[in-house]
């Protein structure tokens, strides 16, 4: 597209709290920015004091509500509302982009309160819940208005289509693949037959303790097998029921800045996603591809989909320890396959990349902003707004 | 009395306020179905255009140079009922001709076949946006207050365009 976009976004939660939905826009904002669009984002921040960019729009301290069984820091209520249609108003934007507007958050206030081209992206996936019965009729006359649906994944998109019957377009989380391209190999970390490891470690979900399972069984063919865990967490904790002779190959490395973990992804020789549940994309096997790891995960659903069913990195049975030992030791023991794996990989996270998803959320754009003249603020009923102007 | 009088004015008053908001969310479906096909439709024009130029331009046997004109001409002349048969010909022969250059049996300028993979990428998008419009406006018009109350008024039934999601 040509003409130069301004583009108001609104984001459904706390923007200084970290989370993949917030460093997605974040990206994909700073992406638009440099490709000379105009990008206001429309966000909860709890400390206004320390806000960085200039081009988000804080709304108010977000509030700390459990839902969908996890506890979630959103912001809605009269107030926000009237914030919500303050910044439609004074945006005059050619369109909206809301994330994740089927939570009750801003993103759902401003589907309310805007008339006009609308994108939404859906990023959660979530079995059909009783409620949704209920939330339904509410939520289908909004959800209608919006002139696309996006969702991030095949179960992103499943989830959208159980819950509300709509069809969604699959676009991608993107990443910015030359940052991990650029990585360099840490010789103080590497050494042959390094495994990787990358994530808050001490939450079960990760799966740290079905490679540490896995480790003894590799260690009797590979005795000199290194692992290097990556993330915060607890150490203690975590090798407390671990064996002796298996802690000396368990290096952690702490929380890693972004450039060391370029680096990180050059100095192994595979990447382990042990992830047992409650990934819905699965951003972290993209980065390792593209930081040039051969990558092996558990066969969860995201991981799959997003492997393509083990073509571009080979997949493990979901909490098997011996399965996993076996596909370690297949790709430590054969350097070829090994390099195949991870030349497919690389080729293939270029589509992650934020230039090909960027490109793609524009084909949206362009599609949503055939039908209208920028967003105004809407009467929810055209009829009703007739009779009182006469 | 008066209370039963005032039941049934605030009953109708809350069923008309109902049967205008139902019809501005029909009348907004509808509005997308027709923005989302112009849009469709003159990305379609965009490719047999484009396809009308390579044929032209490149240096490639006539017998391709027939097929790829011959189409372009015909998804560019059909009504939408044709549309569709004259759109799948014309990505099969684009596809078949995408095929020829990869393997360099035929050489077409490389901007050639970047601008026909960026136009299908568009392509697909503006189909799946188009048909969900179509399944929006099909739901609502099943359900029995658009039914009974003819909020659809004179509106055509959405025509669905049957597109094969293609590979190019």
């Amino acid at each position: 597209m040509n003409k130069k976009l301004k583009i108001g976004m609104v984001c459904p939660y706390g923007w200084d709290t970290p989370g993949g939905v917030q460093i997605h826009m974040k990206e994909l904002a700073e992406y638009f920015q440099s490709e000379g669009h105009t990008v206001s984002l429309l966000a909860p921040v709890a400390d206004e004091e320390s806000l960085q960019e200039d081009w988000v729009v804080p709304a108010g301290r977000p509030v700390s509500i459990p839902f969908n069984g996890a506890v979630a820091r959103i912001l809605f209520g009269p107030i926000a509302t009237s914030r919500v249609r303050q910044w439609i108003t004074a945006g005059e934007f050619d369109l909206l982009h809301l994330h994740e507007p089927a939570i009750p958050s801003l993103s759902l206030l401003a589907c309310v309160a805007a008339d006009g081209p609308m994108v939404a992206t859906f990023h959660a996936s979530a079995p059909k819940q009783k409620a949704i019965f209920a939330i339904g009729p509410i939520l289908e006359p909004v959800l209608e208005k919006l002139n696309a649906r996006i969702a991030v994944s095949e179960m992103a998109r499943e989830t959208l289509k159980v819950h509300f019957e709509t069809e969604a377009v699959v676009i991608p989380n993107g990443i910015n693949t030359a940052k991990y391209a650029g990585g360099k190999r840490n010789l103080d970390w590497y050494r042959p037959n390094t495994l990787g490891f990358l994530g808050r470690f001490d939450e079960s979900r990760k799966g740290l303790s079905v490679l540490l399972n896995a480790l003894p069984e590799i260690a009797r063919s590979v005795p000199d097998v290194q692992l290097l865990i990556a993330g915060p967490g607890d150490q203690e904790e975590v090798l407390k029921d671990v064996d002796a002779s298996i802690r000396s190959r368990i290096r952690f490395l702490g929380r890693l800045t972004e450039e060391e973990k370029a680096d990180f992804f050059q100095s192994i020789d595979l990447y382990i996603a042990p992830n047992t549940r409650g990934e819905s994309f699965g951003i972290i096997l993209a980065e390792a591809m593209a930081g040039g790891s051969a990558v092996i995960a558990s066969n969860i659903q995201a991981f799959s989909d997003l492997l393509k069913a083990g073509e571009y990195g080979a997949l493990f049975e979901n909490e098997s320890s011996s399965d996993l030992a076996k596909k370690i030791l297949i790709y430590l023991k054969d350097s070829q396959k090994r390099e195949e794996l991870l030349n497919r990989g690389l080729e293939y996270s270029k589509v992650f990349d934020w230039k090909s998803v960027a490109a793609q959320i524009l084909d949206v754009y362009e599609v949503a902003i055939a039908g209208g003249n920028g967003v105004t603020l809407a009467s929810e009923n055209r009829g009703w707004r007739r009779l009182k102007n006469e | 009395m008066n209370s039963a009088v005032f039941t049934i004015v605030l009953l109708l008053l809350s069923l008309a306020w109902y049967l205008s908001f139902s019809a501005t969310r029909l009348d907004r479906c509808h509005h997308r179905v027709e923005t989302s096909w112009e849009h469709l439709d003159a990305l379609l024009q965009r490719r047999a255009a484009l396809a009308l130029e390579i044929a032209r331009l490149s240096d490639i046997d006539p017998a391709t140079q027939m097929i790829l004109t011959s189409s372009a001409y015909q998804s560019r002349g059909a009504n939408i009922g044709d549309r569709e048969d004259a759109e799948t010909s014309l990505s099969e022969s684009l596809k078949f001709l995408h095929r020829s250059a990869l393997s360099n049996e035929i050489s077409i300028e490389v901007s050639f076949i970047d601008e026909l993979a960026a136009l299908t990428d568009k392509i697909r998008t503006a189909i799946a946006i188009h048909l969900e419009a179509i399944s929006a406006v099909k739901n609502l018009r099943n359900k029995l207050v658009f039914r009974l109350f003819h909020l659809a008024g004179r509106a055509k039934w959405p025509e669905k365009y049957h597109f094969e999601d293609d590979e190019l």
